[in-house]
């Protein structure tokens, strides 16, 4: 058993091999515009020898490739460095291939043409990986064939969570540790579904749930990790889920080395951020100088008659959400109303009606789906 | 460490520059009121009592001596009637917590009848909780009128052996219910 | 695109650039401001784009999406280029006008001309009074340059200051020609912005940083915000000249995440100056290297103020620190930090390119240079106005801005946001200047001036800001908190008609000890609105404690709603407006308004036809529903 020795810093973070030179000076690129030291091959046998020389933390593989294909150099990899997270990149997607790959290891699986986004989310969840299950990968190289067969019964699972159990002990943890942290986390998904009314199987909720935990590692490696960059983090976090769920601060906090209280004092400090969930519609109403002298407080009493709801609430219907916000710039047209991404200079009742209407229609044919 | 000299109350001080003027005008037996201030803490310029006068070169401003660090030669002046009479306003914002203060100023009622509580989120408990125990089981929550002292929830329990908010609380509002800790809620109910 | 690797390279692009500008015979620029996007900008884009395609226009005409023109009021606004024919308000509909018209036969499309009443129409931009009355040294490019495209910039002649300063001017220079200039800075302080380098410059660090405030937080003033998503690169340029000057290699721009046009505008220039090789190593082979980050504000006013917003960069809550030592000394992770607003980085290149000398006659004596403000509120033409400094409120209020409308009378005029003043009328001659705002009871601020008139309340507008500053302070220190918590319920009593004798002396007392000792600007400010309503309209605070009367029948508490039966006609259009449904009556029969379901709204002011004018405001509450004075006429 492997102690828990500090991880050998590798000279190079990428390795892309593929044939196509738009690809791998595209890839380069973006990767070193990350920050990520990166070096690119032309075809698989060029491939294996700078994985070798090189052993990086991420490979990314293009499937066919004339010569040695992308197959044959994941097929090697195991045996180069069973470190090496690779993901697999092609033009031509087909389930078999997919499958093909996964079960010879591969970690993720890019369709061509990919977004940049895509490929550095990618790519920074390959670099995660490799930092979490280094130390024990090199253990588990023999196993890892048995580990990416589709599991196909409950006792696939079990002999999975097994071998997690062991990576986590590996990593000092201890197996009475594990069974409490899942436990923890398992009440957070259950009471996030709850706190959303939504009703789930308990399998969709963990899924979502997962999903979520999956969306804050992508966003905090993002930012490289910086606590410096903790607003950012909590900003990207709340434009994607359009509020702060408990558990995806959590595990910022945890990720980041954090605690949670400066956390919370940072989400209650700024305006931006919700800890509680908002409606599907958010309108607001500047309360800025020049609306306010406009008379935007009698606008305001017009809407929350209309909406049945106070500025800084949300019905319960979870349809609209009422905000108070101070100068969003178009003071010209003042007094201005925004719903969602639409502004309204000085609506009359009548106008205003009509947009909520609308709303209320999206919302109900979103219910029946 | 350089040494200088600065003038308090009329009186020739030497000191280490850089150092708070608070203690040195404290050392030199100024009697400064303090209501946030604690030297374990870092945290500090929150409740004001302790600005004096300070004269540098032909500059004469209000200064709180607990954060400002001294230099060669200003001229300090720890109370005068101006300052006097802003520390009694202070202390009458804050009536009926400091009592020992509101003693000390003659104030026995407040002529503020706007909402407050018993917290003058003078920080020492948030402070401590945060630098010096490294338990981060209490926060500041909000901001402006509305901001607040909260637990982080569901870490209460891990603080039974401490209790080091409680002794340090100016207001009496950390109370120790039943030897578990909790918020006053009293406090926040005029808000 | 390949990188610009030496001046040469710059100089070459920009006669490229230039070249394929004039190569396009006639140019369409729409103002793409989120204010004019919010008034349907984009459908008049695509509206226009489809008619170049339908008559097959494209190798003549193009249409350019530009930044904020100013003419806020009067958006969506279009500038026909070359013959500068000059359209406002115009709608998707007109497309195929403008396109028949002013493209094909090249004439003016008239009815599209600005025009005041009758008055003749004006044909060309720089000839409507509104910008007649300015100098646009910041905002002129806005209508010229697509903020999208780095080339339109350096076609203009961006980016030459920057050359200027790398290869033919030293650091000291710089900062010698910055002093020189008389600049000061536009985000509120006015404090000298070359004395400020220097400070930074002489701090004893290897690492410097050099930050712009884009945070903006005033309510009112969104100049900076315009600046930003206009011309983003013309703050580069700026901020890559100070950092040079100052000796910094990395920069932040802290943007409020409420613009989220600005954001992506100053990204995306980012992103096209490190192509180019302006940011980045060695900046056209000088050696020099900078780059610079995009940080997103949170929503929080008192993070504008300059160690708050620091302290954000950091990561943490943005609350002020004391400035005893300054921030260009002991900044951003401790180290020496220049921080500047948006609108004093904008300044910099003008002054490399045209000279302090220059620089230093426009303006006044202590205040050189422009100023962007917006007026806003109760005028007619509200935008964005650049004026000399020294100005006069009547020219930019009356002359530029058109007086206000439904000829009511003007009350005060605030400047300095929520920590300015509020000047009445017969101070209307006051040069906008630094020093002169001061000595009239406000300040400058960063450039919001809003415009109140005779039906603004000003114990309503005091209040205002109070209740602004109090959930908007941080909540550290005492005085501030505890003293605004005070001063607002004291005025929350007062509009409520609870106020008591002795109220304003308490008031006044608060003030006092909130501006001594309050540990940031924000607070040490906060009491100025306050007194200076107390120092001009002290008679409408008394009206409204010992008569429990507001004067301008703004005060919900103290006026309400009433419908005369004998003037009504039971149309109804009162009771279909009513959102609250608090209009009882029955069609055709005269209406009565349950006092205690009205909100105030006045919709029902507002479309009683004024040939009936049925609906008024009345001093005073209502009278109780079930008293016998009450008398309705029904039938």
């Amino acid at each position: 058993m492997p102690s828990q020795q500090t991880l050998a810093q590798t000279e190079v973070d990428v390795v892309v091999v593929d044939d196509e030179e738009t690809i791998r000076e595209g890839c380069r690129m973006a990767l070193e515009g990350e920050g990520l030291r990166t070096e690119t091959a032309a075809n698989g046998a060029l491939g294996l020898e700078l994985l070798a020389r090189v052993r990086p933390r991420v490979a990314l593989l293009d499937l066919r490739m004339p010569g040695v294909a992308g197959m044959d150099v994941l097929k090697r990899l195991p045996d180069i460095d069973p470190r090496i997270v690779p993901i697999v990149i092609t033009g031509y997607a087909s389930v078999e291939s997919a499958v093909d790959s996964m079960k010879l290891g591969a970690f993720e699986f890019l369709t061509k043409p990919f977004e940049t986004t895509q490929l550095l989310d990618s790519v920074h969840r390959g670099i995660h990986r490799w930092g979490t299950y280094a130390p024990a990968q090199s253990e588990l190289a023999p196993r890892r064939a048995k580990q990416t067969q589709t599991l196909k019964s409950q006792e696939d699972a079990l002999l999975k969570s097994l071998e997690a159990a062991e990576e986590y002990a590996e990593l000092g943890g201890t197996p009475t540790a594990l069974a409490d942290e899942l436990r923890t986390l398992e009440t957070q998904a259950d009471y996030h579904t709850r706190q959303l009314g939504v009703v789930h199987k308990k399998g969709k909720a963990l899924h979502d749930f997962v999903a979520d935990l999956h969306a804050v590692d992508a966003i905090v490696s993002r930012h490289q990790s910086k606590r410096s960059a903790l607003i950012q983090i909590l900003l990207d976090i709340q434009s994607q889920k359009n509020w702060l769920p408990s558990h995806m601060l959590m595990w910022t906090s945890r990720r980041l080395g954090v605690p949670m209280g400066r956390i919370l004092e940072v989400a209650t400090f700024y305006e931006a951020f919700s800890l509680t969930p908002q409606g599907r519609h958010e309108v607001q109403i500047c309360t800025g100088t020049a609306c306010h002298v406009r008379h935007a407080p009698e606008l305001l009493a017009t809407i929350s008659s209309l909406l049945g709801i106070k500025p800084g609430q949300t019905d319960s219907d979870l349809n609209f959400t009422f905000k108070q916000v101070h100068c969003l710039g178009c003071c010209a047209l003042a007094p201005v109303v925004k719903v969602d991404s639409a502004y309204y200079g000085n609506p009359s009742m009548k106008k205003l009606k009509e947009i909520f209407a609308r709303c209320e229609k999206d919302a109900q044919a979103e219910g029946e789906n | 460490m350089t040494q200088i000299t600065l003038e308090i109350d009329g009186k020739s001080v030497e000191a280490v520059e850089g150092s708070s003027l608070l203690d040195v005008a404290r050392q030199a037996g100024a009697d400064i009121p303090t209501l946030c201030q604690n030297a374990e803490l870092n945290e500090k310029g929150s409740c004001r009592l302790c600005m004096v006068e300070v004269v540098k070169g032909k500059k004469r401003s209000l200064v709180a001596s607990c954060a400002y660090p001294v230099q060669n030669g200003l001229v300090v002046r720890t109370s005068t009637p101006e300052i006097e009479k802003h520390r009694k306003l202070l202390v009458e914002l804050l009536y009926p917590t400091a009592l020992h203060l509101a003693k000390r100023y003659g104030i026995e009622k407040s002529r503020f009848d706007g909402p407050r509580g018993d917290c003058n989120l003078c920080g020492l408990c948030v402070n401590y909780c945060r630098d010096v125990a490294h338990k981060n089981v209490l926060f500041f929550e909000g901001r402006g009128v509305d901001r607040k002292v909260s637990f982080v929830p569901g870490k209460a329990h891990e603080c039974s052996s401490c209790g080091a908010c409680f002794e340090l609380c100016s207001g009496g509002f950390v109370v120790n219910n039943h030897g578990t800790l909790g918020l006053n809620e009293r406090a926040y109910s005029g808000r | 695109m390949p990188r610009l690797e030496s001046p040469k390279a710059l100089v070459a692009l920009r006669v490229k650039a230039r070249g394929q500008r004039a190569a396009m015979p006639q140019r369409i620029s729409v103002c793409g401001g989120t204010g004019c996007v919010a008034a349907k900008a984009s459908g008049c884009i695509d509206a226009l784009n489809a008619a170049i395609t339908r008559h097959d226009l494209s190798s003549k005409v193009e249409v350019q999406v530009t930044g904020c023109h100013g003419l806020c009021e009067r958006g969506p606004i279009v500038v026909i280029a070359p013959q500068q024919y000059c359209y406002l308000g115009v709608a998707a509909a007109d497309a195929d006008e403008i396109i028949e018209q002013s493209i094909i036969k090249g004439r003016p499309v008239e009815r599209l001309m600005y025009q005041v009443d009758k008055a003749e129409r004006i044909e060309s931009q720089d000839k409507i009074p509104f910008f007649r009355g300015q100098q646009r040294l910041l905002l002129e490019a806005n209508s010229r340059i697509d903020p999208r495209s780095i080339e339109d910039y350096i076609a203009i002649g961006g980016y030459t200051a920057l050359e200027q300063a790398l290869f033919r001017m030293r650091p000291e220079e710089i900062i010698e020609s910055v002093k020189e200039s008389g600049l000061r800075g536009r985000g509120g302080g006015g404090f000298p912005t070359g004395r400020k380098w220097e400070t930074t410059r002489n701090a004893p660090s290897d690492t410097k940083y050099v930050i712009v405030n884009a945070d903006e937080g005033d309510p009112g003033a969104y100049m900076d915000r315009s600046l930003l998503e206009g011309n983003p690169h013309s703050i580069l340029e700026g901020l890559i000249i100070g950092a040079y000057a100052i000796g910094a290699n990395l920069g932040y721009i802290y943007v409020r995440q409420e613009y989220p046009l600005a954001v992506e505008n100053t990204l995306l220039a980012i992103e096209q100056a490190r192509e180019q090789g302006l940011l980045g190593k060695d900046i056209l082979g000088s050696g020099f290297s900078f780059d610079v980050e995009v940080h997103r504000g949170a929503g929080a006013f008192v993070s504008g103020e300059s160690s708050a917003l620091i302290a954000a960069i950091e990561g943490q809550v943005g609350r002020p620190r004391e400035k005893y030592v300054h921030t260009s000394v002991c900044g951003l992770w401790d180290r020496p930090t220049n921080l500047n607003n948006v609108e004093t980085w904008a300044n910099i290149p003008h002054i490399i390119n045209k000279g302090a000398k220059w620089f230093s006659t426009v303006g006044t004596k202590t205040s050189t240079g422009t100023k962007v403000f917006s007026l806003v509120g109760k005028v007619r033409n509200s935008g964005l106005v650049e004026v000399p400094m020294g100005t006069s409120l009547r020219t930019i209020v009356y002359d530029i801005g058109g007086g206000i409308p439904g000829d009511k009378r003007l009350k005060a005029i605030q400047t300095g946001g929520p920590s300015g003043g509020f000047l009445p009328e017969s101070m209307l001659d006051v040069p906008v200047d630094f020093d002169e705002l001061v000595e009239a009871g406000s300040m400058m601020g960063s450039g919001g001036m809003i415009v109140m008139d005779e039906n603004n309340c000003m114990v309503d507008a005091a209040r205002f800001y109070v209740d602004f500053l109090a959930h908007e302070s941080c909540g550290k220190c005492l005085p501030c908190r505890e003293g605004l918590r005070q001063l607002l319920h004291i005025l929350n009593r007062i509009v409520a008609g609870e106020g008591r004798e002795g109220d304003l002396e308490l008031m006044e007392e608060l003030c006092e000890t909130v501006a001594t000792t309050s540990l940031c600007a924000l607070g040490k400010s906060a009491p100025n609105p306050v007194r200076s309503a107390l120092k001009h309209f002290r008679s409408e605070f008394e009206a409204h404690i010992r008569e429990k009367r507001c004067p301008s029948l703004a005060c919900v508490s103290l006026f309400h709603y009433h419908i005369d039966a004998e003037r009504c006609n039971g149309c109804s259009l009162c009771q279909k407006n009513c959102a609250p449904n608090a209009i009882h009556g029955e069609h055709k029969k005269s209406k009565t308004i349950d006092q205690e379901s009205c909100v105030k709204c006045g919709a029902c002011e507002t479309v009683c036809p004024p040939k009936l004018a049925a609906v008024s405001k009345v001093a005073g509450r209502a009278a109780p529903k079930d008293s016998p004075l009450l008398r309705q006429k029904t039938g």
